[in-house]
């Protein structure tokens, strides 16, 4: 426990218990005494015999075999006792004191023996008024009570006057899984330096203490708690409610912007002359502007064609230019190029142009649809509706 | 060549000011020279250098076509005819590794004095020429020319640097990290420091604004692309990474490695030394690698797109006119054309019209083999292969998992050179041509 380390409360409360246990264990009748504790200096009417005959003698023949008490043999074999021991010292003194006179008859000291046999059947009785009247007059900062109040969680800190009966209770429900019996406090005391390594490396499970002073608080604020929540919470179901509506609109009136009322774009469909108008060889860049499509007149494959190459870079999407002296489409952003058919030939450009559809319409004009495309790799080059035979 | 002397009127007023602004700085250097009274001769060396400026500004500032200082034509035509994409990949190249190897020279600071001497006389000399000055001073491009000397000065400071610790290392001394480890605290002296360079850059970026305006141009239209189009200055290495790739790998599979690959950086170094100082003798895979990818295939890339792309994104001499009518005669083929039609001799395997699916994927699959194959033994069979030869040791240290990503990685990145080397050689288009499924390597 010397560890620089800063310990948090948990482990605070663990090691205390863990001490605790070891006193506990170590001390012959855990529940007569934390019981008797406080109750010592008040018991002496409670069992006159057993004090007077055990008090004096026991505390001075400390090391007796047989004696329950067996950690008060321990300083004298570890040196300096640690803070545990002490406890579990004193504890056993009062132990003896009051309740460990079952070790009395053994005790050449002991001047009653009859007394003192009748003592172990008697002890736990005995020693329960000890407990009611203990507090009355109980030192308040009694080790085993303040841990006891810090188990029970009732109170951090000293334990008051008033508060000892409940902090004593609690004890004495915890502790009476281990048996007050000398034998297993004898062989518990043998275990205790495991049982306490044990206790500090796994820390125990935490104590049920907040069950009753939490409920006992939240009675009184869930009624305080619910009015709250009935008067605000229903502003902010509103507020919420209203913002969530003014956000669904918001929406929609964005949606809305998606369909405007007037459409300024060039119609998909659109007439681009007589064919007479596109001479062979010839690539009319016009419409570029307007429709960004191309209307060539070129030989594609041993035949003479009209086509429509939408004005769009397979590379990146710039919009390359036509270089008249060079016959080809040049793309000013990678310098991609193609040739007249819309074939890639130089740069990064991996696909040839894509087609629109074209067709001559009734009235005799070359009429281009923008809404369908035609690809060459995907072999759409020779759709009929891809191209005008001239 | 369209030099004329209404332009040489115009610069003229800047060149004068441009020189005596050299000369005035080679009057301080030497000023300080003499005052450490070490080296007289180099104090006299730059006493003499700053007059030879003062007249170079004298002479500009006259104003008259025949004296303002030029490079003579015949050089800047000769540069012209040299200029490609080749040589100055080639030439970047060599300059960086000559910088490299001959570094314990070059960071002597009369050595690096003499050449940004020698780099703001030649882009003086070269301002007279009215192509170079349209380019090197137009608004957009006038920070790159800014980063060219940034870049090299901070490069130059971190190799002086570490040139200084790797001896001191090698004489068993510690860094000089090390031993001026004083302590500085934020406030006040970092936050004052930040204070005044924040009011001092504010201050420059305002004069900035003022004297160099942004460029306007047209209204904006998707049927209408500038030409040249060129991205911002700090994408132009990715826009010239572009002209040699498919979109989809150019311009996001290799950003995206190259952002996770500077992630995944200190989770591949093994090598402990080198921590909180510089050295290059210490980390020299590092440097080399990091150097390579940094300066070679980025800030030379940025150089390139910025000064020597022109329209139709053809490569232009630093002293050409920017034509859009210039021809330049490609013609790439992908790697099946080359193999089956030119190799072979017979057309490109084609599935018939009307063919299932599967037949159609199986015949891509087989046009493609060959570039397939190459690419698989590129990125598959080369690291474990160099594993057991050339990083041997690293293998070892590295574990299979860090090796590999490593290797990929390096792989990735070596990709672009190599694939510009195959575009200038073979007029290599791409290996692997699947447009069918936009795929294309």
């Amino acid at each position: 426990m010397a560890e620089k380390k800063k310990m948090s409360v948990a482990e605070i409360l663990a090691a205390a218990r863990a001490e605790k246990g070891g006193g506990t264990s170590s001390g012959a009748v855990p529940p007569a005494d934390a019981v008797a504790g406080p109750a010592a200096p008040q018991s002496p009417p409670a069992d006159a015999t057993g004090l007077s005959a055990g008090g004096p003698g026991s505390a001075e023949s400390g090391a007796a075999p047989e004696r329950p008490a067996k950690p008060v043999a321990k300083p004298a074999a570890g040196g300096r006792p640690s803070v545990a021991e002490i406890m579990a010292m004193a504890r056993a003194k009062k132990g003896e004191a009051e309740a460990g006179t079952g070790a009395a008859p053994q005790k050449p000291s002991s001047p009653k023996p009859a007394a003192a046999a009748a003592k172990p059947a008697a002890a736990k009785p005995a020693a329960k008024p000890a407990a009611g009247a203990g507090p009355t007059k109980a030192a308040p900062r009694d080790t085993a009570s303040i841990l006891a109040a810090a188990r029970s969680g009732a109170k951090p800190g000293p334990v008051t006057k008033a508060e000892a009966p409940e902090a004593v209770k609690t004890r004495l429900a915890e502790s009476a899984r281990p048996s007050p019996r000398p034998e297993t406090g004898r062989a518990t005391a043998t275990h205790e330096p495991t049982t306490k390594t044990a206790a500090l490396k796994t820390a125990p499970p935490m104590p049920t203490r907040s069950a009753k002073p939490a409920a006992k608080k939240g009675e009184d604020e869930t009624d305080r708690r619910g009015f709250l929540s009935m008067a605000v919470g229903s502003f902010m179901a509103v507020g919420f409610t209203a913002l969530s509506v003014t956000g669904g609109l918001f929406s929609l009136g964005l949606a809305r912007f998606l369909f405007p009322n007037v459409l300024a774009e060039p119609p998909s469909r659109f007439k681009v002359g007589f064919k007479e108008g596109f001479p062979a060889g010839k690539v009319e860049t016009k419409y570029v502007a307007q429709y960004g499509v191309w209307v060539v007149n070129s030989d594609v494959g041993g035949q003479q064609q009209i086509y429509a190459l939408k004005t769009v870079c397979t590379h990146l999407g710039c919009t390359p230019n036509w270089l008249e002296a060079e016959q080809k489409f040049k793309c000013p952003c990678h310098g991609s190029g193609f040739y007249k058919d819309g074939v890639n030939f130089e740069g990064p450009a991996p696909r040839p142009l894509e087609r629109y559809a074209i067709k001559i319409a009734d009235d005799g004009q070359l009429e281009i649809d923008k809404s369908r495309g035609f690809q060459e790799e995907l072999g759409q080059w020779n759709d009929p509706s891809s191209f005008v035979p001239v | 060549m369209h030099s004329n002397g209404l332009f040489l009127k115009d610069v003229a007023g800047f060149l004068g000011s441009y020189y005596t602004a050299l000369a005035v700085m080679n009057a301080v250097a030497a000023y300080l020279l003499w005052k450490r009274k070490k080296e007289p001769g180099q104090a006299l060396v730059w006493t003499v250098f700053a007059g030879v400026m003062m007249v170079l500004a004298s002479l500009a500032l006259s104003g008259s076509p025949g004296l303002v200082p030029a490079l003579p034509a015949w050089l800047r035509g000769l540069v012209n005819r040299l200029s490609g994409p080749v040589l100055y990949t080639l030439g970047t190249t060599a300059l960086l590794t000559i910088l490299f190897v001959f570094r314990r020279f070059f960071v002597r600071p009369m050595v690096a004095w003499t050449i940004l001497n020698g780099m703001l006389l030649l882009m003086g000399l070269s301002m007279a020429d009215e192509n170079f000055a349209s380019i090197v001073m137009k608004p957009d491009n006038v920070p790159i020319v800014g980063l060219v000397f940034l870049l090299a000065f901070f490069t130059w400071v971190a190799t002086k640097q570490a040139v200084v610790n790797d001896d001191r290392i090698a004489q068993g001394l510690p860094p000089m990290e090390k031993v001026n480890d004083e302590k500085v605290l934020v406030w006040p002296d970092l936050v004052y420091t930040e204070l005044i360079c924040m009011i001092a850059v504010s201050a420059f970026l305002l004069a900035w604004a003022i004297f160099l305006p942004a460029p306007l141009e047209e209204p904006a239209s998707s049927v209408k692309t500038p030409n040249p189009s060129k991205a911002p200055w700090y994408f132009l290495g990715l826009q010239e990474m572009l002209v040699y790739f498919d979109p989809w790998y150019a311009g996001v599979v290799l950003p995206s490695l190259v952002i996770f690959g500077l992630m995944a950086m200190p989770y591949l170094d093994f090598n402990k030394k080198g921590n909180g100082y510089y050295s290059i003798a210490e980390r020299k895979f590092s440097y080399l690698t990091f150097q390579f990818g940094f300066l070679e295939l980025w800030i030379t890339l940025i150089i390139l797109g910025t000064f020597l792309r022109g329209p139709n994104w053809n490569f232009f001499g630093p002293f050409e006119y920017w034509s859009p009518y210039k021809v330049e005669v490609l013609n790439n083929v992908d790697l099946p054309q080359m193999f089956w039609v030119n190799l072979l001799d017979r057309p490109l395997p084609r599935a018939p019209q009307g063919a299932s699916a599967l037949t159609q994927v199986g015949t891509i699959l087989l046009r493609e083999a060959p570039g397939l194959i190459l690419l698989g033994a590129y990125l598959l069979v080369l690291p474990p292969l160099l594993a057991v030869t050339v990083f041997r040791g690293f293998f070892a240290r590295m574990g299979f998992i860090r090796y590999m990503i490593m290797a990929n990685l390096m792989l990735l990145m070596l990709s672009l050179p190599l694939k510009m080397v195959l575009r200038w050689t073979m007029n290599l288009k791409y290996l692997v041509s699947i447009p069918e499924f936009s795929l294309n390597f």
